[in-house]
């Protein structure tokens, strides 16, 4: 375990060795939560409900996504593909590591440094805004976390999907754009998914993304019933088990195509 | 010392690949989105041999030739197409951490250092990984630092070094767990003489002190001539000679060269009924001559060579192992 925890430690040193990129990124995601909860506010003035959305319950659901964002959706891996048609990856496959661990550490010690930064920003806003929030109870904090578990394993799996097309091609971006346009609608990013008509929620409910955070927010404000948390939990574990099993079986048929070019 | 029992052995070894064909062209980039052909390039082809512990072997070969293939594969970064390879008993595909702690892949033009960071990070990660315990750690960090003298820029970013001193602290990184197989493709490629030199000691004497295996493939015909006895030729995936460095000339070589001094002017053409002319120089006051001659024949000609011209100085070399490889590649492929 002492080889993950030091690869841990220097996935953060690396992380931090440019303070400017740093800065100016932390900066950006700061900005886009500030713009969000300007524009909210500014439309919550003239009215008490925007989507059958409350204004504490709007602004919950900006915080929540602002986290889900950094915990769930940034990745380390979004190069992946490059790393494996360049043949970079060779240097972690000779060594006696874990391929999938090696990944996940790099994976979960950038979104632990997000997570630091958040909870910063998070604070900062929280002083501006001041604004009222909708609280949790214990048990759907504890969902809520296990959830949020699911969703980065989701993410991860498809990250590691994604990076497979490096063996075959090296043209991942494609593919790789197309799932991040797909991200925007429905995962929830840009806007609340109750907005879209009901034949299209349908659809997207049976899609992997909204359980990238979507529905993490949905539950938090408490917008779920208990038929619905069992339901999206089903769905979420069958997505998490079936984009594993799918990796596995791509990497393992990958590395056998592997041809380390030029390194 | 040399062990009896091969630490490598590979057998009939293939590795296959396909890769797409394009016409040249903008018109080929059309095509080339509709219909695509597909070409396969036998990288190695049916390759075997096997190496005892403490072995020093080359691999010789042009570009292409299928060198890094076949050490990729010893490596288990490839999956071989057709055949059997074992190193150190294991099959290296497997890629079982108890063999991967035992053998070290350097390749000279990509590097396994953090970039960003300062070398000393990796060194600690790579003690992490190998499971290195801290007092041996201790010990070889500081054989390895001292020998290639390196103390004064491990704190500093990897980019920031030179090529030369990225080298070193790559070849410090591989070694940290004392690998009994070692693994170096173009070890020295980009260094100076005096650092090729430098790099090429020090793996002598690592493998003096550990008994290590070593593979080493080099375009410097130097680092193989001084470090290895063994030299295994590969050309287009086949492998064309296996045995002693010295034993390339006695097989290869056609001609011996002979170097002549006249003690009176002499005319290219007294020359060169002798053999073929390959230096020939006068500047009044000497007179100098490189013939090359068949081998059975270099005996007769030199005695030859004395009685009929006026020679001051007579010597009869082998050709460089340079040359009779270049020789070798040259008629194969004309």
């Amino acid at each position: 375990m002492r080889k993950y925890w030091q690869l841990f430690l220097l996935s953060w040193q690396n992380g931090l060795v440019y303070r400017l990129s740093l800065l100016l990124w932390r900066l950006r995601q700061f900005l886009s939560t500030v713009m969000a909860m300007t524009i909210w506010t500014v439309v919550f003035t003239s009215q008490q409900t925007a989507f059958g959305y409350s204004q504490a319950q709007m602004i919950t659901y900006i915080f929540t996504i602002s986290i889900l964002q950094s915990l769930v959706l940034a990745s380390v891996l979004n190069g992946l593909s490059g790393e494996v048609y360049s043949g970079a990856l060779s240097k972690e496959l000779v060594k006696p590591l874990n391929l999938f661990a090696y990944l996940g550490i790099q994976d979960v010690a950038d979104k632990a440094k997000n997570f630091i930064f958040v909870l910063i920003e998070s604070a900062l806003i929280f002083m501006i805004f001041k604004p009222e929030l909708v609280l949790p109870n214990l048990t759907i904090t504890i969902i809520f976390l296990v959830w949020l578990l699911g969703g980065m394993l989701l993410n991860f799996w498809i990250s590691l999907l994604f990076g497979a097309i490096g063996f075959w091609s090296p043209q991942s971006w494609g593919p790789r754009f197309l799932f991040f346009m797909m991200v925007d609608f429905t995962a929830g990013k840009l806007f609340p998914l109750d907005i879209l008509p009901q034949a299209v929620r349908a659809i997207v409910a049976l899609t992997p993304f909204p359980y990238l955070s979507y529905y993490q927010t949905q539950l938090v404000l408490g917008r779920l019933d208990t038929a619905g948390v069992i339901q999206h939990s089903f769905i979420l574990l069958l997505w998490v088990v079936v984009s594993g099993c799918c990796c596995i079986w791509l990497w393992k048929r990958g590395l056998q195509d592997y041809s380390a070019a030029g390194q | 010392m040399h062990n009896l029992d091969p630490i490598i052995s590979v057998s009939h070894l293939k590795k296959y690949f396909k890769v797409y064909k394009k016409e040249p062209g903008l018109l080929g980039s059309f095509k080339s989105l509709f219909n695509r052909t597909y070409e396969e390039v036998k990288a190695v082809d049916d390759i075997s041999f096997t190496i005892n512990q403490g072995e020093v072997v080359g691999f010789i070969g042009q570009n292409g030739a299928g060198k890094t293939t076949t050490l990729k594969i010893l490596s288990g970064l490839l999956y071989p197409s057709e055949g059997e390879v074992s190193v150190l008993g294991y099959n290296p595909w497997d890629r079982k951490a108890v063999f991967q702690k035992q053998f070290a892949l350097v390749m000279g033009q990509k590097n396994q250092l953090w970039w960003d960071l300062p070398a000393m990070e990796t060194f600690l990660l790579n003690k992490a990984i190998y499971e290195i315990p801290d007092a041996p750690f201790k010990k070889t960090l500081d054989s390895l630092v001292e020998l290639l003298g390196v103390q004064e820029i491990l704190k500093i970013q990897v980019r920031k070094l030179s090529l030369g001193q990225r080298m070193k602290c790559e070849l410090i990184a591989a070694l940290l767990h004392n690998p009994k197989v070692l693994f170096l493709d173009e070890p020295t490629i980009g260094l100076d003489v005096v650092m090729q030199k430098a790099l090429r000691d020090f793996i002598k004497d690592y493998n003096k002190e550990f008994n290590a295996t070593i593979i080493l493939t080099s375009h410097y015909m130097d680092d193989v001539k001084e470090l290895c006895e063994r030299a295994i030729i590969i050309d287009s995936g086949h492998k064309i000679f296996d045995g002693q460095l010295q034993d390339i000339i006695d097989k290869y070589a056609r001609n011996k060269i002979l170097s002549l001094v006249f003690s009176q002017a002499v005319t290219k053409k007294d020359i060169a009924r002798f053999g073929e002319v390959k230096e020939y120089s006068e500047d009044g006051s000497h007179f100098t001559a490189t013939i090359t001659v068949p081998r059975k024949e270099a005996t007769k000609v030199a005695s030859n060579l004395l009685k009929l011209l006026p020679v001051e100085d007579l010597n009869i070399q082998e050709p460089s192992i340079e040359a009779v490889i270049r020789e070798v590649f040259q008629t194969k492929n004309a």
